[in-house]
C-alpha cells in the first residue's frame, strides 16, 4: 500500500511537470491597437526583440496542444489523400463561416469547390497537395520582401519544403515540424541548419489544433507585418484553415562566418554534387541561403518501426513512469543513431523543458569535438549536424581518442565516473548514443553499458531486416558476458529465489532503417567521419569569434591568456612521449583543459604527467606558444575564465587540430611552424599507414 | 589553352621547421647509439603530434633505429635481438608494400621487387613469420640494408621539392599493366578528341564559307531586305553541326570562341563591311556580323546549349582579364549581351509596326524566353570583370526571374562600375543617392553601433559620437572583465605589449629557429589516479529488479581495473 502511495504522489507530480506548460518562450503579444497607431517603430521593436529572443537563454518552451505523435506521412496520407478538399481561396466564404466548427468549414468549402465552379478562384490558386513544395508551387506559395530580406511561406498541411542551406525559421501561423521538433506559432525563432554533410533538412507543415479563430484575419494580420500589401494579398488567397505560415531569414552566425574564411569549407551550405541536379534555383527563397531540393531527394526517411519506436519512447516518457526513463540507442556504423537520437531529443522537447544525454560514442560525438565522453542536458531542438551546436556539457571527460579500442577499461571507468556525477534524484529523461562498434569487445561493451546503466528502453537499430549482432533483449542479456560484467552465476539457489526477484526488465526495441546508403560512410565532401570532426572542432573553436558581426580573425591574431609552467600539469593520453621532448608535442596542439583534485606542485621546470588520468575536462583550448625564457604556456581558448582559472591539467590526445587552422594563417609568406610545401607524397612511405579491409585473396577468386 | 597555376600544396607535418627535420635525420643515421635515441624521443612527440597518420616510412625507420640501438648499447641477449628485429623487419616490408596492393592480396615479392627491395629481405620476412628463427647476424644486415633503402628512398628524397599531392589522394600505387592500360586509354581518348576538334573546326569554317559567298553574291546596300536561304550545301552543314552539338556541344562551343568564329578577326571583319568602332562600354554586335552567324545560332538555340554557351563566354572573358585584349573581350561581351537581351522580354517598342516587329524578331537568335539560371550568370558575370560588365551586370540583374531588391542592385551595380573605373557611364546614381554622404569606415562603425542599441530610439549626436570611442574600449573592458575573473589564479590574461597576429600559431616572440629550442632539461613529473567523483549522496541508487551479482564492479573497493591503474601509476619514467 505503501509503495504504491508513494509511486501514485509522485506520478501525479511528474503528470503536473509534463502537462503544466505554457509557452513561457513566446514573445510577448503585441497588441493590434499598438500596431495600427505606429507600425514602423513597434515592428522595429518586434523584430529586434525577436532577434534578441533568438539569442537569450530561452526559458521554456511548450505547445500550447499536445504535438501529434511522430508519423511518417508517406504511409498515413495514401487513403485521405483523394478526400481532400481542394483549398478554396475565397475570403468572403470563409468570413461567412466564422463560427463555425473546422470540420463543416473544411466541408463547405469542398461542397462549395464542387458547385462554385471556379468562378471566383483566381487563376493562381493551384489546388494544394501534400507533399514536396518545389518549382512552381513555391513560386506560388512564397513571397519575398526585398526591403527586409527575408521570405514568407505559406504550407498546407503535409506539405514539405526540403533543402540544402541554412536560414532562421519562425512559425507566423499554424505549426510546422523540423526533424520532430514542432514550431509554432509565438514561438522564437529557431536556426536550421542543412549543410551538405547530412541528411537534408526537411520543414513540415502539420494540424494546427481545432482553433476558433478566422484564420484570414488572423493570417491577414500576421502577414502585414512582414510583406508589402501586393505580396500580402497575394498570399492571402493561398491561406486556408489548415495552413501554416513561416518566416525564413538569412542567417549569419560567428560560425558561420569562422567556417566559411577556409577555402575548402566555402561550398558547406551548399547541395553536394549528387544533388546539384536536384536543387531549385532561381526561387525567392535562394537569395536568403535556402536551396530547395526536389522530392527525387529523400529527407529524413522514417520506416515504420521508425516512427513505432519513437511512438513508444515518447509515450513511455510522458506516462507516468516510475524512475526516469533511461534510453540507450545501439547499432552497427552509418544506420542512422544520431539522426534518431536528434529526433527522439526534438520530440521530446515538444513535451518537456530538457533532456540528458550521455554520450558514449568518441568518433561522432554530438555536443563536444570527439574523443570526449559527456552528459549535458539538451534544451534547445537539434535542427542541423553536430557541428551547428557545440556546447559545453554539464560533464565531460576528455577520453583524448576518437575510438576506445585501446583501452576498454579506461573508456568504462570514465563513463561510470561520468553516471556517477548525475544526481541520482533527477527525473529527467536520458537519451545514451553508443558507438557503431558491435563485434566482438565491442558488443561486449554494449553489454556493460546495458548492466551498468538502469536501462529502461534499449533501441536497436539495424538494417537489410537484420541488427548485424545478437539482440540485445533482457533474455539475452541474462546470459550475455561483458567486459566487466558478467552474468550472475546459475546456481539452483538463484532458480529458487529467481520467482521472487525479478531480474530487472527494459523495454527493447528493434528499428529497421530503410534510407538510401545505410551502413555506407558518405563520400561527397564533408561525409567523411574525420572531416566531420574537423567540422566539430571548427565549430568549437569559432566560439573564439566576436559575436558582433565584422570580420573573421584568425586564431593567431587573437590575444591569449598566460600560465606558468610551474602551475599547470601536462599530459598525454594516447601515447608515451619522452618528457624531455614533450614540448615538441605540446607546442601549437590541441589540449584539453581539465581540472585534477591534487595540487600541482612543482621541483622546478614544467610538471609532467606519467600517464593520462580520467579527469573532468571544461572544455579545450589550444597552445598557442610556448615561452621558454619566462616559463610561459600561451593559451587560446572559449572556456570563460572563471571555469579557466580551476584548470590545473592540459591533457593531449589523439584529437589534433584541423590541419586548415595551421595551414590557412594569413599574413605570412615563408615559413610557418608545422606547416611545409616541400613535403611530396610521390615517394614511397610518405604517406599514413592504410589499413585495408576485405583484401581478398587469389585463392578466394578462384573459389568464387 | 588550360591553364593552371600549380601552387603548391601546403600540409601540416609535425617538425616544427626543415632545420628539426634535418636534425632528426643526422641523428638517425649516426653510429652514436645517444643521438639515435635522442632522434627516437622526439620521433615519439612527431607521432603524438601525427596521432594516426605518421608517415609510414618514418615509423618503420624508427622500429628499425631502435633495434640498433638496442643492439649497440649491449644490454639485450642475441635472442631477444632476433624477435626485436624480426617485429621491425616483417612490419617494414608490410607496411612498405601496402600502398601497392590493389584490391586482391598480391605476392610480398612481387610488390616489394616493385620498390627496388631486395628480394631476400622478404624472405627474411618469411622466415620470421612461417619458418626457423634467423640468426641475429642476417638481422643486423637486414636491418641495415633497410635502412640504406630509406634512406635512400625516402629521407634524402624528402623536403626537397618536386610536386606533391593530398595526403589522402595519394595514388594508391596500382599494378604496372593497368597503369599501362590507363595510359593507352588516356592516349586513345586524347587521339579521339583531337580528332573530334578538327571535325569541329573543318565544319565551322565551310560555314563560313557559305556564308561569305552568300553574302558576296549581295549588293552590299539591298543587304538588309533579302536573306539568303540557305543552300543545299547549307542545309547539310548545320545537320552535320547539329549532330556535333549534340554529341559534344562542350567541344563546338569551345571551337565556337576561337579567335576567327565568333570573334572575328579584323579581315573578317572588313569582308562583312562593319565598322569596328563602338564603345567599349557597351558593346554591340555589329548587324550584318549578327546574320551572318544567326542561322546557325537559330539551329543550335536550345536552353542547354544557350547556357553552355554564356558559361563559356564569361569563363573566356575571366581569362582575358590578365592579357588586356580589347578586340576579342569586346566581342565576347557583345556576345553576352545579345544572348541576354534575346531573353529578356521587356517590350520596349510598343509603338511599331507588324513589319517592325517582324524584322526585329528576325535578328534574333531566339524569340521565347528560356529559364537561364541567373545565380550561376551573375556569379560568373562577377567573376570576370572587365570594361563592359557593368553593362553585362544590369543587363542580367534587370531580366532575372526574381530580381534581387532594388537597392543590392544599384549598390551591385556601382561596386562593379568602381572596380571597373567605370563610373558615369549609364546608371548615374540617382539625385537622391547623390546627396547620401559618403561612408567611411568610422561612420559604419558609428551606425553599426547604433544599429545595436535600437532600444534606445534615437539618440543624440553626442551619444553617437561617443560610441565609437567606446567600440574601442569595449574589447578593452572585456579583458580587464576577464583578468578580474582570473585574479587569485595562476591563469592571466596576457598583457604583454604584442602584436601577436605577426607571430604565427606555434611561435612566441624572442623564439629561435634553432630545432633544440623547446627542449626540456628541467622538469618534474606527477602521477595521478583517476579523479574520483564528489558524491552529492552516496546513496545506492536501487533500481527495482536490480540483481546484485551485476553490481559486483561497485562493491568491490578496488576492482580490478583499479588495481591495474594502480601498478600503471607506479611506473615511473
Amino acid at each position: 500500500m505503501k509503495v504504491n502511495k508513494t509511486t501514485q504522489a509522485k506520478g501525479s507530480a511528474k503528470s503536473q511537470k509534463w502537462k503544466d506548460v505554457r509557452a513561457k518562450r513566446c514573445r510577448p503579444p503585441v497588441r493590434s491597437s499598438e500596431l495600427d497607431s505606429a507600425p514602423a517603430p513597434v515592428m522595429a521593436r518586434m523584430i529586434k526583440e525577436h532577434q534578441a529572443a533568438a539569442k537569450k537563454k530561452p526559458t521554456v518552451k511548450r505547445l500550447q496542444i499536445k504535438a501529434k505523435p511522430v508519423t511518417d506521412p508517406k504511409k498515413n496520407t495514401p487513403q485521405s489523400r483523394p478526400k481532400k478538399p481542394y483549398s478554396q481561396a475565397n475570403g468572403s466564404a470563409a468570413l461567412r463561416m466564422d463560427n463555425e466548427s473546422e470540420d463543416s468549414q473544411e466541408w463547405k468549402a469542398y461542397s462549395q469547390s464542387i458547385h462554385g465552379n471556379g468562378v471566383e478562384t483566381s487563376a493562381d490558386a493551384e489546388d494544394v497537395r501534400p507533399g514536396r513544395l518545389e518549382g512552381e508551387a513555391l513560386h506560388y506559395c512564397t513571397e519575398r520582401d526585398d526591403q527586409q530580406n527575408h521570405a514568407v511561406l505559406v504550407m498546407h498541411k503535409d506539405q514539405t519544403l526540403c533543402f540544402r542551406g541554412k536560414c532562421s525559421l519562425t512559425c507566423l501561423y499554424g505549426r510546422v515540424e523540423v526533424m520532430g521538433f514542432t514550431i509554432e506559432e509565438g514561438q522564437q525563432s529557431y536556426p536550421l541548419f542543412s549543410p551538405a554533410s547530412h541528411c537534408p533538412l526537411t520543414i513540415r507543415a502539420v494540424e494546427t489544433p481545432a482553433n476558433t479563430r478566422d484564420h484570414k484575419s488572423a493570417a491577414s494580420h500576421i502577414l502585414r507585418k512582414y510583406l508589402s500589401s501586393a505580396s500580402q494579398k497575394k498570399l492571402l488567397k493561398r491561406v486556408t484553415s489548415n495552413s501554416s505560415v513561416i518566416l525564413l531569414e538569412p542567417m549569419e552566425t560567428p560560425l558561420t562566418r569562422f567556417l566559411s574564411s577556409f577555402a575548402e569549407l566555402s561550398e558547406l551550405f551548399s547541395p553536394p554534387m549528387s544533388e546539384l541536379v536536384s536543387a531549385v534555383l532561381d526561387t525567392p527563397l535562394n537569395g536568403l541561403g535556402v536551396i530547395p531540393l526536389v522530392r527525387a531527394i529523400d529527407g529524413l526517411k522514417m520506416s515504420k518501426s521508425y516512427s513505432d519506436a519513437l511512438n513508444t519512447v515518447v509515450s513511455a516518457c510522458r506516462g507516468d513512469m516510475d524512475g526516469c526513463a533511461v534510453i540507450l540507442v545501439c547499432g552497427t556504423k552509418n544506420v542512422g543513431k544520431s539522426t534518431f537520437i536528434r529526433t527522439l531529443v526534438n520530440t521530446l522537447l515538444n513535451h518537456t523543458t530538457c533532456v540528458d544525454y550521455l554520450e558514449c560514442d568518441l568518433g561522432q560525438t554530438e555536443f563536444t569535438p570527439a574523443g570526449c565522453l559527456s552528459l549535458s542536458v539538451v534544451r534547445e531542438p537539434l535542427l542541423g549536424p553536430p557541428f551547428t551546436h557545440q556546447c559545453t556539457p554539464e560533464h565531460m571527460i576528455y577520453y583524448g581518442q576518437s575510438s576506445c579500442e585501446s583501452d576498454l577499461d579506461r573508456y568504462l571507468e570514465s563513463l561510470k565516473s561520468l553516471w556517477r556525477r548525475r544526481s541520482p534524484s533527477r527525473e529527467t529523461p536520458v537519451v545514451i548514443n553508443t558507438m557503431g562498434w558491435v563485434k566482438g569487445f565491442g558488443f561486449q561493451l554494449l553489454v556493460d553499458m546495458i548492466r551498468l546503466f538502469p536501462v529502461s528502453h534499449v533501441v536497436q537499430l539495424g538494417h537489410g531486416g537484420v541488427t548485424q549482432c545478437p539482440a540485445l533483449t533482457p533474455e539475452f542479456l541474462r546470459t550475455a558476458h561483458g567486459c566487466q560484467t558478467h552474468p550472475p552465476a546459475q546456481t539452483a539457489l538463484d532458480e529458487l529465489t529467481e520467482s521472487h526477484t525479478p531480474p530487472r526488465s527494459y523495454a527493447h526495441l528493434i528499428v529497421q532503417s530503410e534510407f538510401q546508403g545505410v551502413a555506407r560512410q558518405g563520400t561527397a565532401k564533408h561525409q567523411r567521419s574525420n572531416e566531420q570532426r574537423e567540422l566539430s572542432l571548427l565549430a568549437y573553436l569559432s566560439q573564439l569569434q566576436s559575436p558582433d558581426p565584422g570580420p573573421v580573425r584568425p586564431l593567431h591574431t587573437l590575444t591569449p591568456y598566460q600560465v606558468p609552467h610551474s602551475a599547470v600539469a601536462l599530459g598525454v593520453s594516447h601515447c608515451e612521449v619522452m618528457p624531455s621532448h614533450m614540448f615538441y608535442a605540446a607546442n601549437a596542439a590541441l589540449v584539453g583543459l581539465c581540472c585534477l583534485g591534487e595540487k600541482i606542485t612543482s621541483r622546478g621546470g614544467p610538471v609532467l604527467l606519467t600517464q593520462g588520468p580520467i579527469c573532468p575536462c571544461v572544455g579545450f583550448g589550444v597552445l598557442r606558444g610556448i615561452d621558454m625564457a619566462r616559463g610561459l604556456y600561451f593559451l587560446l581558448t572559449p572556456v570563460d575564465p572563471s571555469i579557466l582559472r580551476k584548470v590545473n591539467c592540459l591533457l593531449l590526445g589523439a584529437v589534433s587540430l584541423p590541419s586548415c587552422i595551421l595551414s590557412t594563417q594569413p599574413g605570412f609568406e615563408g615559413e610557418m611552424p608545422y606547416v611545409t610545401s616541400d613535403y611530396s607524397f610521390d615517394h614511397t612511405g610518405a604517406g599514413k599507414l592504410r589499413v585495408f579491409k576485405g583484401l581478398t585473396r587469389p585463392s578466394q577468386i578462384a573459389m568464387q | 589553352m588550360k591553364k593552371r597555376v600549380s601552387e603548391k600544396k601546403r600540409h601540416v607535418v609535425a617538425w616544427v621547421n626543415k632545420a628539426e627535420w634535418d636534425q632528426v635525420l643526422e641523428y638517425l643515421y649516426s653510429k652514436d647509439s645517444s643521438l639515435q635515441r635522442h632522434a627516437l624521443h622526439r620521433i615519439s612527440a612527431w607521432k603524438c603530434r601525427y596521432t594516426s597518420s605518421c608517415p609510414v616510412a618514418v615509423d618503420c625507420t624508427a622500429d628499425l633505429v631502435r633495434c640498433q640501438a638496442l643492439d649497440r648499447s649491449g644490454q639485450l641477449e642475441g635472442d631477444d635481438l632476433v624477435l626485436l628485429y624480426g617485429a621491425a623487419l616483417v612490419r617494414f616490408v608490410n607496411l612498405i608494400t601496402e600502398r601497392q596492393q590493389g584490391k586482391t592480396a598480391r605476392p610480398l615479392r612481387r610488390l616489394a621487387g616493385n620498390l627496388n627491395i631486395p628480394e631476400w629481405v622478404v624472405d627474411l620476412r618469411h622466415d620470421f613469420t612461417h619458418r626457423k628463427l634467423p640468426t641475429l647476424k642476417w638481422c643486423r644486415k637486414g636491418c641495415n640494408v633497410v635502412l640504406e633503402w630509406l634512406q635512400h628512398e625516402y629521407w634524402s628524397r624528402q623536403l626537397g621539392g618536386g610536386p606533391s599531392e593530398d595526403w589522402e589522394s595519394q595514388s594508391n600505387g596500382e599494378d604496372d599493366e593497368t597503369d599501362l592500360r590507363r595510359q593507352e586509354d588516356e592516349l586513345i581518348a586524347r587521339q579521339k578528341e583531337m580528332e573530334a576538334y578538327k571535325n569541329a573546326r573543318k565544319l565551322l569554317i565551310s560555314f563560313e564559307k557559305e556564308q561569305y559567298q552568300a553574302f558576296d553574291g549581295l549588293p552590299e546596300d539591298r543587304e538588309k531586305s533579302l536573306w539568303p536561304a540557305p543552300f543545299a550545301d547549307m542545309s547539310w552543314l548545320l545537320g552535320e553541326i547539329k549532330q556535333l552539338a549534340l554529341e559534344s556541344s562542350d567541344l563546338l562551343i569551345e571551337v565556337l570562341l576561337e579567335d576567327g568564329f565568333l570573334v572575328p578577326t579584323v579581315e573578317q571583319l572588313q569582308t562583312l563591311g562593319c565598322d569596328t568602332s563602338a564603345s567599349p562600354t557597351e558593346p554591340r554586335l555589329p548587324q550584318t556580323f549578327l546574320r551572318f552567324w544567326l542561322p546557325l545560332l537559330k539551329m543550335l538555340n536550345s536552353p542547354a546549349i544557350v547556357h553552355l554557351l554564356l558559361e563559356k563566354l564569361f569563363v573566356e572573358l575571366k581569362l582575358l582579364a590578365k592579357e588586356q585584349k580589347d578586340h576579342r573581350a569586346f566581342y565576347l561581351s557583345a556576345w553576352i549581351s545579345e544572348f541576354v537581351f534575346c531573353n529578356s522580354n521587356k517590350f520596349e517598342y510598343h509603338f511599331e509596326t507588324k513589319g517592325q516587329k517582324k524584322d526585329r524578331m528576325k535578328d534574333r537568335i531566339f524569340v521565347n524566353r528560356i529559364q537561364l539560371r541567373w545565380q550561376q550568370l551573375l556569379s560568373a558575370c562577377l567573376d570576370a570583370p572587365c570594361i563592359s560588365t557593368p553593362h553585362l551586370l544590369q543587363l542580367i540583374l534587370d531580366d532575372m526571374e526574381h530580381p534581387l531588391p532594388l537597392e543590392t542592385r544599384q549598390r551591385l551595380l556601382q561596386l562593379c562600375s568602381i572596380y571597373t573605373q567605370t563610373a558615369h557611364s549609364n546608371f548615374d546614381p540617382s539625385q537622391e543617392q547623390k546627396q547620401q554622404p559618403i561612408y567611411t569606415l568610422e561612420s559604419l562603425h558609428e551606425k553599426l553601433q547604433r544599429s545595436r542599441h535600437h532600444s534606445q530610439p534615437w539618440r543624440s549626436r553626442a551619444d553617437s559620437e561617443r560610441s565609437e570611442s567606446s567600440q574601442e574600449n569595449k574589447s578593452a573592458d572585456a579583458w580587464a572583465e576577464r583578468a578580474k575573473l582570473l585574479r587569485g589564479s595562476p591563469w592571466q590574461v596576457c598583457a604583454d605589449k604584442v602584436l601577436w597576429k605577426n607571430y604565427p600559431l606555434g611561435k612566441v616572440p624572442g623564439q629561435s629557429d634553432d630545432p633544440s629550442c623547446l627542449m626540456l632539461e628541467n622538469y618534474s613529473t606527477m602521477t595521478v589516479f583517476d579523479q574520483p567523483v564528489e558524491l552529492e549522496t552516496n546513496t545506492a541508487r536501487s533500481a527495482p529488479g536490480m540483481s546484485a551479482p551485476v553490481r559486483t564492479a561497485d562493491g568491490l573497493l578496488w576492482n580490478h581495473s583499479d588495481v591495474n591503474k594502480l601498478k600503471s601509476g607506479l611506473q615511473l619514467f
